[in-house]
């Protein structure tokens, strides 16, 4: 069972002698308690700032849709090149957190009236700067003109972060699938669960203690904190981020 | 982290009621609540002890009672409307019986005449003429203003039926009665006649039962006269407004009264009492010392309750009449004074306990100590007895065993102490506890609850829920250890570690118990704590 709100805050009330809280009087909590509350909170934001591209705040389940890459997909349209990176968000505030840019993938595949050979391939990141230089011109010049549309070899992203665009213009409907990562939902009632797994708990309550330290003048434990804090951090990143083996290949070819 | 402080705490001074929170910062030995506890003589707050039923067999039913003394080898009592003696609590003679024989009844001729009358008794004083009697001669007057002095004597060392019975109304002068009597020098003085209320009447020398024999005589004074006592040999008279003592009484060309303040009065003539050297009583201003009040000649500095005036204020203020009594336990260097309301039960029954210390006096509360009649002395075999009598006809055997006992069920006692808050020298510095360290002497099991609560109890702060300190055992003595109810190799004064958490800029500790287990004493605290910010 993941670790709760409560567990949590008290994990850290008791790590400095502070007075637990219960279920009972979790949501009244006043003084150091409600501020240790919180700055788990406030810790929890600042590891999906520093990664927030960690497994757990995945914005869905890989494959759930559609046996491809991606957590994420979305269909084009013929002659449209922008795509809200998530559907029906109303503004920045709700949209993901974090795209994996590098790794969009464009199919004709379980495209509707689509039939083998399909398209199957990567999108190429392309900045705004190199779009805005090199095809942005050509490709507006008629947009209009059907001809002029094609398939998608790049992926862009809109200045706003909102949008993803893609050049050319898709002349057809394409399932374009990407990763995305949600912002962490803020913990609220005592029994709320946090998404890391349990076993990284301590670097959310190291990071709290580094805020708890911090209002309480105690810089020397707070620096011990922020060490922990880092130190958990990097195990983390290390562990699920990179868990693949380590090894270097040689490509030169010799002659 | 921060280093951990030391905060060591001797528990003394008792409770102030009258300094604020800044001041109480600089004394934090003090108690701000001490209810049930009273300032041991060896040091710390001892948490009081009960009271057990003398006789679950009432002298006369419900009635008030109104009076009981140690007398002889047993007690008067004055309940209702009539006056009894007894030896144990079983067989209560009556004794206010009228005509008897100037020459003493025998038990059955005695106990066969009809009673006297003695009409809406209230609270008694009793005077004790020890003479060449073998237990003396008693003179009892009542608070009603209705009736003359009453007389007693017994004489026998045998059962109760073996004994001669003396009793009488003693006539001051025609009709005139007393409400307040002392035996001086040789002398009955009498006063509180209702229409001469400002006149003290001197009996015959050696000769308590005649107010016109040699040497007797009477005094008028300017003020309502409230209560007499004999100090040394002066004997002080308390009026309302003003204090006079009589000196040079066995010789009648000097007897003179001289005034003590006539600034200060006596609230009720049953809060005087004698004790360490002085006399205590309770004035409109708070209780007070005489010797002080003589010396200083100034209203304020002769006051000895300045640390509990708001109680004192409490009093005086009430739109209510309260019924006063007091007693002196000698053993304790204690003075109590109980205090009723009309509506008071027991259980809102309230009391002022005062220990005078080497520092001076140092005061406690008491609650559910219904005792509008309150008396202790030494019975003919020397030993000392306390006794109180309550509103519901019941006497009790007073300042003994660990519950109190009104009406013979046994109750817990609800006893609190609570410290003043500790700022550990800078309010303005967080705080988080580590432990505390509780000095306790425990005169048997004990489990006492502590509550800590931080920045004077604010709702803001939180608040740690309250720790039973559990089992708390008296060390083990040779000889008197019994198995599972002393702590082997225990030391004689145990401190119980109670680990604390919570941070605030001061707390206050509160230790409380509500049972019937023994009684205890606390003696000091000590506290770790670790400075956390000022934040």
């Amino acid at each position: 069972m993941a670790t709760t709100y409560l567990t949590l805050t008290n994990e850290v009330l008791t790590e400095l002698n502070e007075i637990n809280l219960t279920s009972a009087n979790f949501a009244d909590a006043v003084g150091i308690q409600k501020f240790v509350k919180e700055a788990i909170n406030k810790s929890i934001k600042d590891i999906a700032n520093e990664e927030p591209q960690l497994p757990f705040f995945s914005a869905g389940v890989s494959g759930g849709t559609d046996p491809f890459y991606g957590n994420v997909t979305v269909a084009s349209v013929a002659g449209t090149r922008w795509y809200l990176l998530k559907a029906g968000s109303s503004n920045i505030t709700t949209d993901y957190s974090s795209v994996d840019w590098e790794d969009f993938y464009i199919t004709t595949i379980n495209v509707s009236g689509e039939s083998a050979p399909y398209v199957s391939k990567g999108l190429k990141f392309l900045t705004v700067d190199d779009w805005t230089r090199y095809y942005r011109d050509s490709e507006n010049e008629d947009d209009a003109n059907a001809e002029a549309r094609g398939e998608p070899r790049y992926v862009i992203r809109s200045p706003d972060n909102r949008k993803f665009g893609l050049s050319p213009i898709p002349d057809k409907v394409y399932n374009i699938h990407f990763y995305a990562f949600s912002s962490p939902t803020a913990l609220s009632a005592y029994g709320d669960t946090i998404t890391l797994p349990d076993q990284y708990a301590n670097v959310i309550t190291a990071k709290t203690r580094y805020y708890v330290y911090q209002f309480k003048e105690n810089l020397q434990q707070a620096s011990f904190a922020l060490e922990d804090y880092k130190k958990g951090m990097r195990h983390m990143k290390s562990n699920l981020l990179n868990p693949q083996p380590k090894n270097i290949s040689d490509d030169r070819l010799y002659f | 982290m921060a280093r951990s402080q030391p905060y060591a705490v001797p528990l003394t001074g008792g409770l102030i009621k009258s300094n604020n929170s800044l001041e109480l910062l600089r004394s934090p030995g003090v108690a701000t609540k001490l209810r049930n506890f009273e300032v041991s003589i060896e040091g710390g707050y001892r948490r009081v002890n009960g009271y057990s039923v003398y006789s679950t067999n009432r002298p006369n039913t419900s009635n008030d009672v109104e009076g009981v003394f140690v007398y002889a080898d047993g007690m008067i009592a004055c309940v209702g409307t009539n006056i009894y003696f007894t030896q144990d609590g079983s067989t209560w003679v009556q004794i206010n019986k009228d005509s008897v024989s100037a020459s003493g009844d025998n038990y059955s001729t005695f106990t066969g005449r009809s009673g006297l009358t003695i009409t809406g008794q209230d609270q008694c004083q009793f005077a004790l003429y020890e003479g060449s009697s073998d237990y003396g001669e008693v003179i009892i007057t009542d608070k009603s203003g209705s009736n003359k002095p009453f007389y007693f004597k017994m004489t026998g060392t045998g059962d109760l039926n073996t004994r001669t019975y003396y009793a009488k109304q003693i006539t001051v002068s025609g009709s005139l009665t007393a409400k307040f009597c002392i035996i001086h020098d040789k002398h009955l003085v009498v006063a509180g006649d209702t229409t001469n209320p400002n006149t003290l009447y001197i009996s015959g020398t050696n000769d308590v039962d005649s107010f016109s024999s040699t040497g007797s005589s009477s005094v008028t004074l300017e003020d309502q006269i409230v209560g007499l006592k004999s100090f040394r040999n002066e004997l002080f008279i308390f009026c309302q407004n003003s204090i006079f003592k009589l000196q040079n009484i066995n010789d009648l060309d000097n007897i003179a009264i001289v005034p003590v303040t006539k600034n200060v009065g006596c609230v009720d003539g049953n809060t005087i009492q004698e004790i360490g050297g002085d006399l205590i009583f309770l004035a409109p201003d708070g209780l007070r010392t005489v010797a002080g009040t003589a010396r200083i000649g100034d209203v304020e500095l002769g006051t000895v309750s300045k640390a509990i005036q708001p109680l004192i204020n409490d009093i005086m203020t009430s739109t209510d009449t309260h019924q006063f009594s007091s007693v002196v336990l000698r053993n304790k260097s204690q003075y109590r004074m109980y205090y009723l309301k009309s509506n008071d039960t027991t259980a809102t029954a309230r009391g002022i306990i005062g220990t005078l210390r080497p520092n001076g006096w140092e005061w406690s509360e008491t609650l559910g100590i219904e005792a509008p009649a309150v008396t202790s002395g030494f019975n003919s075999s020397g030993v000392q007895k306390s006794y109180h009598g309550d509103r519901n006809g019941y006497i009790y055997n007073h300042d003994t065993g660990n519950s109190f006992n009104p009406a013979g069920v046994s109750t817990s006692i609800l006893s609190i102490f609570q410290s003043p808050d500790f700022d550990y020298g800078d309010l303005g510095t967080l705080k988080t506890l580590d432990y505390v360290k509780v000095f306790f002497s425990a005169e048997g099991e004990v489990n006492p609850v502590l509550r800590t609560r931080y920045n004077y109890g604010d709702s803001d702060t939180p608040q740690p829920a309250d720790i039973t300190l559990a089992g708390i055992l008296p060390p083990a003595l040779f000889g008197t250890a019994t198995f599972a109810n002393f702590a082997f190799g225990g030391v004689e004064e145990p401190f119980v570690r109670q680990a604390l958490t919570g941070t605030g800029y001061s707390n206050f500790f509160k230790i409380s118990t509500e049972d019937t287990n023994s009684s205890y004493t606390i003696n000091g605290l000590y506290i770790s704590y670790r400075p956390s910010g000022r934040l």
